[in-house]
Formats: C-alpha cells, structure tokens, sequence
C-alpha cells in the first residue's frame, strides 16, 4: 500500500506527506480518516477494524428493528427506485440550469458587493453602508422566504417589463441570497491581503481601483476559492426550494411521485443525485485546500 | 486508543440500548367498538388529522382564539362541524361514541398521513383519494365521498368556453402536487404544455390569478367557493372507476373496521347524503369535457 508509510527508497517531494515542516496527516486526505494521523499499517488496520465493527453494528441494529419492514419497503423500495430515478434525473436537469445561472450571477454581483464594502475613504460611507445592509438583509431572512416573496410578488405587480417567469424569480432570489454570503468570503479574501501591499501599488502610481484590480483582486479571489466553492454547493441543493413557486424541478417531480404513490423512495433517489454531484466537489476543494497549503508550506521554505 | 476503543464500545452500547422499541398496541376485537377498547392513539380520545389550512367547503366555520387553524375568505377551522369533512368527522365520532370534547384534531403537512412507522393520530381525513398504489402504504377506510375533478378559470383566459378535452391540450393548467387533479391533466388532457405543480392550492391559484396559468384543476366541489371566476367544465372519470375519498389509517390498525361500521350507518341513514347537500355544491348543469 503506497499510503503504509513512507519507504526511503521513494521520493517524496517537499510539502508531500512525510514532509517533517507539516503537521502528521495534513497532507492526504485518506490515510488520515483511516488511521487518524500516524499512518503506519497497524493504525491503518486499526482504523480499518473499528470502522467495519462500528458501522456493522449499527447496520445490525437499524436492520433488526421492528420498523425495518417498512422503512424499506416505503424508502428503499426498489422497484419506485427504478421507476423514478430516471424522470427525477430528468427534471434534475432544471436544478443544474437554476444553479449554474445562479452561480454565475452571484460571482459577478457578489464582487460589486464586496467592492463597495471595501471601497476607503469618508465619501464612499453611503455605498459601504448600503452594501452592509444588503449582506445583512439577505443573509438574515431565510432563503425559501426570499424565494417566496419575489416569485408571487414580482409577478403579481402586473408591471409592463417585469418577467412573470418563476424560474427567473427562483434564480433572482437564489443569487440575492447567495451574492450576500459570497460577497463576505470575497471580503474575507479582500481583507487578507495585507494594506502594505496596496500602498506599495500606491506609491508605483497606481490609482486605487488599478491597486485593487491588479494587486489586491487577483490574491483575494485565489485565496478564498475554498469557501467560494462551499457555498456554491450550498446553493445547488438550495436549488430544489424553487419548487416552491410551482417550477416542477427534480424536488417537485420527486413529490409528485411521493404522494402520488404514498412512497418515499423518489426523495431517496433524489438525494443520490444530489450527492452524486456535490461529493467530487467537495473532494476538489480538499484538494484546492492541500494543494495551497503545500504550495504555501514550500515557497515558506524557500 | 484503549479509550477509544471504550467510547466506541458505549456508543454501541447506547445505540443497541435505545433502538429496538417494541410494539405495545393490542388490537381489539372486530365488533367490538366503544371507545373503552378501541386501538386509539390517546386513550378515550379520537385523534383526526388534517391540513393546516383546512380550506373550504371541507372545513368551515370560524376558528376561535386558541385554535391552531386561521379560518378566512377560504380557510375554515376543523373544530368548528361546519363544511363536509368537519360536519363527517363529527358524526362519525358520535356514531362511534364519542362526545364533541372528545374529539381532537391534529395539523399534518401531506406526507404525515402516509409516511410508516407508528402515527400521531388515529387516521388522516384530508380529501384523499385512494388508490390500490397507495394502499400498500396505508390502510383505507370505505369510501365517504365521490369525487369529480373540474377546471376553473379567470374572466379573459383562453381556457373560457373550452368544451373539450382536446381544446385543453395547448394551455398552460395548474394543480396542487399530490392530487388527483393532477393525473387527471397528464391522463385525460396530455397536454403539450407541462401543467404546473404546486406544493398547495393556494400557490397554484396565486400563479393563475397572477396569469401564469390559464386554469387550475380542482376538486368539483371546490369549484364553487369562488378560487377563480368561472367553472370551465367538468372532467370525465379516470380509467380507474370512480374517485372516492377515504380516512387514511397506519396499516393493520384495528380501528378500520370500526370506523367501516360506523360509515355504513352514515350512509344507510342517509347522514351522508344530508351533509353532501348541506355543505357541498354542486351543479349538474357544469358540461363534462368530451
């Protein structure tokens, strides 16, 4: 097993896992679950052992219990499985088109947003105040309310010009929330970087906004790509809420079978195809996260 | 790791202690039906569930202060014995020998009255409309009321003096998810345009006054309670046989079978009928879509 421990015959990069700089298990992700941070073949098999033992018992336990029957013939039920799997995954098609115009939206208004709260100086009071209270706003009142209140409100303004399409109103809302808690994780990276650097653009002759665009932006987005990528799964399950306003998506066919057929299965089928897609992204910003911190971890040694 | 192996060993030991929950619910003997030895889920009370709202003519009345239910312009309060479901339910429990205090009534989204496992109540009565795929989840009563399905429809939709199925099938119709209303739309109409499904009625007519739909399919009888201007006409029935509601039960409750007596009474005596005239509309002249 390449991940039993480190041979001395193989090399081993700097920032790699037996890296001494590095605190033990910080580098791979696996072998640290498995034998909880020293990564000797015992421990592994240790882990190995008390995980099989753990999780078998409580196999054994929801398995044996009297409502067992049930729950698995009106959740696990195989043959509803089969037969709604493929129509939800239609429908899911729907999520992935809201999420992604949602995505996109939100990385450009929740930039707007962060930049206005970060602009210096007393005449700027006024935009930082209302940037303030958007975040505060949208982040205070709960996303399926905000997704209620634009999508039979809006339309019912019967305005010349204002869309009546839930699935716009559903991505409006769902960037509104969204744009407030990316535009802290975009402040977050703004505030990282240190003032020094932005006077030393300043005193290159650089205007603010050129010192922001060129010096401050670029190391700010970079570093908060993580937490950027955490939200956005965050809003790809939050996708289903737009069910809501009559948009039947995955959520909404995945109901419609449930009390139609007085069966829970389709729920469990949905979230399958939910966690099929946010599990590989959420390995990738463990990677992101590795990757950055070996980075940081060698040019520290450099 | 001595410790740990410890802190895992209770842990299992607290799951094993607390999962397994054993059934201590004595079914009663069929016939024997008084409120002393009836499986009830409170002792000496007939727990129903419902919606919350509880929307007319099912559920009318004015709810009072305390009350759980908001009763409105369309919503009423299941306490109240006015509209169809509440006058029945009230009924029923005489029938079956309980007194009006001793009835209570429980709010349920949709799902409670279906999902397994032990329920909070002693059956669900919330115009649901059985079918042998939902009878492997629950257990039904007899049938307590025949149901038809109808369009209604806003002055100015294209929907308007629509007499036929097939002059349905380019317009934009609602239901609420869950509903036979909405098979009806898939089954009978196959539509060119997707139906909207909505999480309740109250959403789906917000979306048809707002004119993203042309017309929202609904139980016949709640045609008549002014949700839209115009009744548009009425549905034939679908493939299978006629639409009946019944009361909703956890399966192999002994209570079915005697709540079954108790409706054929209702019926055989004519109460039925009599709160059917009293508390629901109906009108034979609303054309059935050829």
């Amino acid at each position: 097993m390449a991940q039993s421990g480190p041979s001395p015959n193989v090399y081993v990069p700097p920032g790699g896992e037996s890296d001494p700089r590095m605190p033990p298990g910080s580098g791979d992700r696996w072998p640290k679950i498995l034998g909880g941070g020293d990564t000797s073949a015992r421990n592994v098999w240790i882990g190995v052992g008390s995980t099989l033992i753990f999780f078998g018992l409580l196999a054994i336990i929801v398995v044996r219990s009297p409502g067992w029957p049930e729950i698995k013939d009106q959740f696990f039920n195989a043959a509803e499985f089969k037969s709604s799997f493929p129509v939800i995954l239609r429908k899911f098609v729907r999520n992935i088109f809201i999420f992604c115009a949602a995505e996109v939206l939100v990385l450009i208004f929740a930039m707007v947003i962060a930049v206005l709260r970060s602009l210096p100086g007393p005449v700027f009071t006024p935009l930082r105040i209302l940037a303030a209270a958007y975040t505060d706003l949208f982040r205070g009142v709960p996303t399926i309310l905000v997704i209620f209140l634009l999508g039979y409100g809006m339309p019912a303004l019967e305005l010349q010009g204002v869309p009546d399409s839930d699935y716009l109103w559903g991505i409006v809302a769902l960037t509104l929330v969204y744009s407030a808690y990316v535009a802290e994780v975009y402040r977050a990276g703004i505030q990282s970087v240190h003032p020094s650097q932005v006077a030393a653009a300043r005193s290159l002759g650089l205007s603010r906004w050129q010192s922001m665009r060129h010096v401050v932006l670029p190391q700010a987005v970079r570093r908060v790509i993580p937490p950027l990528l955490n939200d956005f799964i965050g809003l790809q399950k939050d996708s289903a809420l737009v069910f809501v306003l009559g948009v039947v998506d995955a959520l909404g066919q995945a109901q419609i079978i449930q009390q139609g057929d007085f069966n829970f299965t389709p729920f469990v089928a949905l979230s399958v195809i939910f966690i099929a897609i946010t599990i590989p992204q959420a390995r990738f910003v463990d990677w992101l996260i590795a990757r950055d911190q070996r980075k940081r971890q060698s040019s520290a040694a450099v | 790791m001595r410790k740990g192996l410890l802190v895992l060993a209770v842990l299992a030991i607290i799951a094993t202690a607390c999962a397994p929950k054993t059934s201590t619910s004595t079914s009663a003997a069929a016939g024997d039906c008084t409120p002393d030895t009836m499986n009830l889920h409170t002792p000496g009370q007939l727990t129903i569930a419902t919606g919350n709202p509880a929307y007319k003519p099912w559920y009318g009345g004015t709810s009072e202060s305390g009350s759980d239910w908001k009763s409105g312009k369309y919503t009423g309060d299941p306490h109240s014995g006015e509209g169809y479901e509440s006058a029945f339910a009230y009924s029923l429990a005489e029938q079956l020998g309980f007194t009006k205090d001793q009835v209570t009534w429980l709010g349920i989204p949709f799902g409670k009255s279906f999902a397994p496992g032990p329920k909070d109540f002693d059956f669900a009565m919330q115009q649901i409309s059985m079918t042998p795929q939902r009878a492997k989840a629950v257990d039904f009563s007899d049938g307590y009321f025949d149901v038809n399905q109808a369009l209604i429809a806003d002055n100015g939709s294209p929907a308007i003096g629509v007499t036929t199925l097939a002059g349905l099938k380019d317009l934009k119709l609602g239901a609420p998810v869950g509903t036979t209303s909405l098979q009806v739309i898939q089954e009978l109409v196959q539509p060119n345009v997707e139906p909207g499904v909505y999480p309740d009625l109250d959403t789906a007519l917000k979306d048809l006054h707002n004119g993203q739909l042309d017309g929202v399919v609904v139980d016949f009888p709640d045609a008549f309670y002014g949700y839209a201007d115009q009744i548009v006409g009425q549905f034939p029935q679908l493939s299978g046989g006629q639409e009946q509601f019944g009361l909703a039960f956890e399966k192999g409750n002994s209570l079915t079978s005697c709540v079954n007596q108790a409706i054929a009474t209702l019926k055989s005596n004519g109460t039925l009928k009599q709160l059917e005239d009293q508390w629901l509309q109906t009108d034979a002249s609303v054309p059935v879509f050829s």
